[in-house]
């Protein structure tokens, strides 16, 4: 991991204008990715990890989603200013996805030969048999055995570990600088979700990309990040290095939250559960988001007083304000 | 296998063997998939039996013939030790009204058409003779139950969130007071804040009513907190049985060993060992012989890696069972 920054997402808020109000998706986010770093988004449904996604990318669903305010730097540039055509530039040569659902994202009728050139088409000027090594040649790098026969199969003909892991070589084909992976492990076995991961950590080292992890799984957060942002309704509520965040967690929510996981190194008879349900997004509650599930609120959250915004309680270690002051469950 | 009177369910060297077939018309016999290979197990009553394994080892096949809704190829299922194959009419009915499931998705296991007062009680008119005021109130109850409320009777599923729905799919599971309810994948479509509510209802509704599960999970912690009895199956085989302290704190088979090392760790300084396994599943059409593991088994012994070893359990130390093959490889 170095000091350099690759992208500062400053202040980010992204509104959906819907009939039944404002939802606001992502409301004042604030964050920084290094090269060569990994950093991890965890959140619930609905917490806004997609969407910020998707605002990076420049993919925010429209007419109803729009960048309300705040920046996204990207080489001294701001994301937000670009038009559709500078982001397209922008998207696989600088910023990539790898998405979810390998099956969904793979085209079903077009063999894995044909889907890996027109990407690769766009960076090189080549011929054919030049784009098909190199594509043979990705395929070898994401660890795809017999490449040559592989490369010529099609999407159905392939394990959804295979397939991950030729979304996994689509997206790093034109060796962009930041890698959102957008929970790509959920659909597979935990042993190829192993293999995916080490995958994932290889290139980077190789390449010093950095990586922009969304999951909610805490288990990939402790293998995988270097740092992590929890999100919840929309906000950061806090972001710490990985180690440190295991170690001290300050927020009542992400103190809970590792808590309510269960340990397969541990025995408990009963996990400790947070009430309730994260608010809805259209009607947030004012002053702190957290405060109706907060297991036990100071009072100036209770009645939401307090404005959120982050405090440094240790170096590099941020919590939402409000919350710090509030006590956990018991 | 240890055979005790409390058991539920006995399986007995269970089979289930699919043909399959070429051409349209004469439709030839080309091969066999050995989905389950003869595996035997007991579900004792008020306790949790837990399949683990990668996808296609069995698992969901094994439920299906419990649950009836697949006859085996060979092999016997006994319930409250009678013969599930010689079930009269009469016997078979009360059997369906016992036996309950609850599914990984609570987004498509419940009819969207329907209220919940009429997704709840649709088991009870199926089952039983009853009175609509009596339904009525075996709805309240079941809500109360699922710690939901009576006025969530009138609503559709999709006025809820995922875990609310997953109450709702456990509350009909529980209306016809079943004693065996199969849990697949219950809390894997679920956000962490939630899984940890639903885990602790079904363990206090197993306490509360005595009822045994069978589930199916990928999340090797979830299978610990909730589990009595852990059998890992590979290939259509049980290689690995015991309970969850012997499995997860002294595994003794090469597999269980790897699926533990894949498990994400809890904290970021507890990394596990790795132990990846080289390539994927073998095709169950065409399994190795004698040892369905041997084609990955890490430190194969040379009897095992030449196929010379049949499988079947032994004991190794009591209630915990091994496949004799692999016990001894490294």
């Amino acid at each position: 991991m170095s000091e350099e920054i690759l992208l500062k997402v400053e202040n980010l808020r992204t509104h959906f204008h819907t009939k039944t109000g404002i939802v606001k998706a992502v409301d004042g986010i604030d964050f920084e990715l290094h090269k060569g770093e990994t950093l991890g988004v965890v959140g619930e449904s609905g917490s806004g990890k997609s969407m910020t996604a998707w605002s990076i990318l420049g993919m925010v669903p429209k007419p109803a989603g729009r960048i309300e305010s705040g920046k996204i730097l990207y080489h001294g540039e701001d994301l937000v200013e670009k038009s559709d055509d500078e982001m397209r530039a922008i998207r696989g040569t600088g910023i990539c996805m790898v998405m979810q659902d390998p099956l969904t994202s793979l085209n079903p009728v077009i063999n894995i030969k044909k889907q890996l050139t027109e990407t690769l088409e766009l960076e090189y000027d080549e011929d054919k048999p030049s784009l098909l090594q190199r594509a043979i040649g990705l395929l070898s790098s994401v660890n795809i055995p017999a490449p040559e026969m592989r490369v010529t199969s099609f999407p159905h003909e392939m394990s959804g570990g295979m397939r991950q892991r030729v979304v996994g070589a689509i997206s790093i084909s034109r060796s962009p600088d930041i890698l959102i992976a957008d929970e790509p492990t959920t659909s597979l076995d935990v042993t190829i979700q192993l293999q995916y991961l080490k995958l994932l950590k290889d290139i980077q080292e190789e390449t010093g990309v950095g990586i922009i992890f969304i999951t909610h799984d805490f288990g990939i957060v402790a293998k995988m990040c270097d740092r992590v942002a929890v999100m919840y309704a929309g906000h950061i509520i806090e972001q710490a290095d990985v180690v440190e965040l295991f170690d001290n967690p300050k927020h009542p929510y992400t103190k809970a939250l590792l808590k309510s996981v269960p340990d397969l190194d541990d025995d408990v008879d009963m996990l400790p559960t947070i009430e309730g349900q994260p608010p809805d997004l259209a009607n947030t509650p004012s002053g702190c988001v957290f405060r109706d599930r907060c297991p036990n609120p100071s009072d100036d959250c209770k009645e939401g007083n307090i404005e959120m915004a982050m405090i440094e309680v240790s170096p590099g270690h941020w919590v939402d304000q409000c919350c710090v002051n509030c006590g956990e469950i018991d | 296998m240890a055979s005790t009177d409390n058991s539920l369910i006995k399986v007995n060297n269970l089979k289930k063997h699919y043909p399959v077939t070429k051409g349209a018309i004469t439709k030839t016999l080309v091969g066999t998939v050995k989905a389950i290979d003869g595996i035997s197990f007991d579900i004792n009553k008020g306790e949790t039996f837990s399949l683990v394994g990668e996808s296609g080892c069995g698992k969901t096949t094994t439920t299906k013939m419990i649950l009836m809704s697949e006859p085996p190829t060979d092999g016997i299922v006994q319930y409250e030790g009678s013969d599930m194959a010689e079930f009269t009419t009469a016997s078979r009915k009360e059997f369906k009204s016992s036996v309950q499931a609850v599914f990984q998705d609570p987004w498509s296991s419940l009819n969207p058409k329907m209220r919940v007062r009429d997704i709840i009680a649709e088991p009870i008119v199926t089952h039983e003779k009853a009175t609509n005021n009596e339904i009525q109130e075996r709805v309240n109850e079941l809500l109360g139950v699922v710690g939901m409320h009576p006025f969530h009777a009138e609503r559709y599923p999709h006025e809820f969130s995922g875990g609310q729905r997953q109450r709702i799919a456990i509350a009909r599971a529980l209306s016809t007071r079943p004693k065996l309810m199969v849990l697949d994948e219950p809390v894997s479509a679920l956000d962490v804040s939630i899984r940890a509510q639903v885990l602790n209802l079904l363990k206090e509704l197993q306490q509360t009513y005595e009822l045994s599960y069978l589930m199916i999970a990928h999340n090797l912690a979830t299978v610990k907190y909730m589990s009595h009895q852990v059998a890992v199956m590979y290939l259509g085989k049980i290689v690995e049985l015991g309970n969850p302290k012997e499995i997860f704190g002294d595994p003794r088979h090469p597999y269980t060993r790897a699926l533990i090392s894949a498990a994400l760790p809890s904290h970021p300084r507890l990394q596990r060992d790795e132990l990846v396994l080289v390539g994927e599943v073998p095709s169950p059409i065409d399994p190795p012989s004698n040892c369905v593991f041997r084609t990955r088994c890490p430190e194969p012994t040379d009897d095992c890696k030449n196929g010379n070893i049949e499988m079947g359990l032994i004991e190794v130390s009591p209630g915990h069972w091994v496949d004799q093959c692999c016990a001894n490889c490294g």
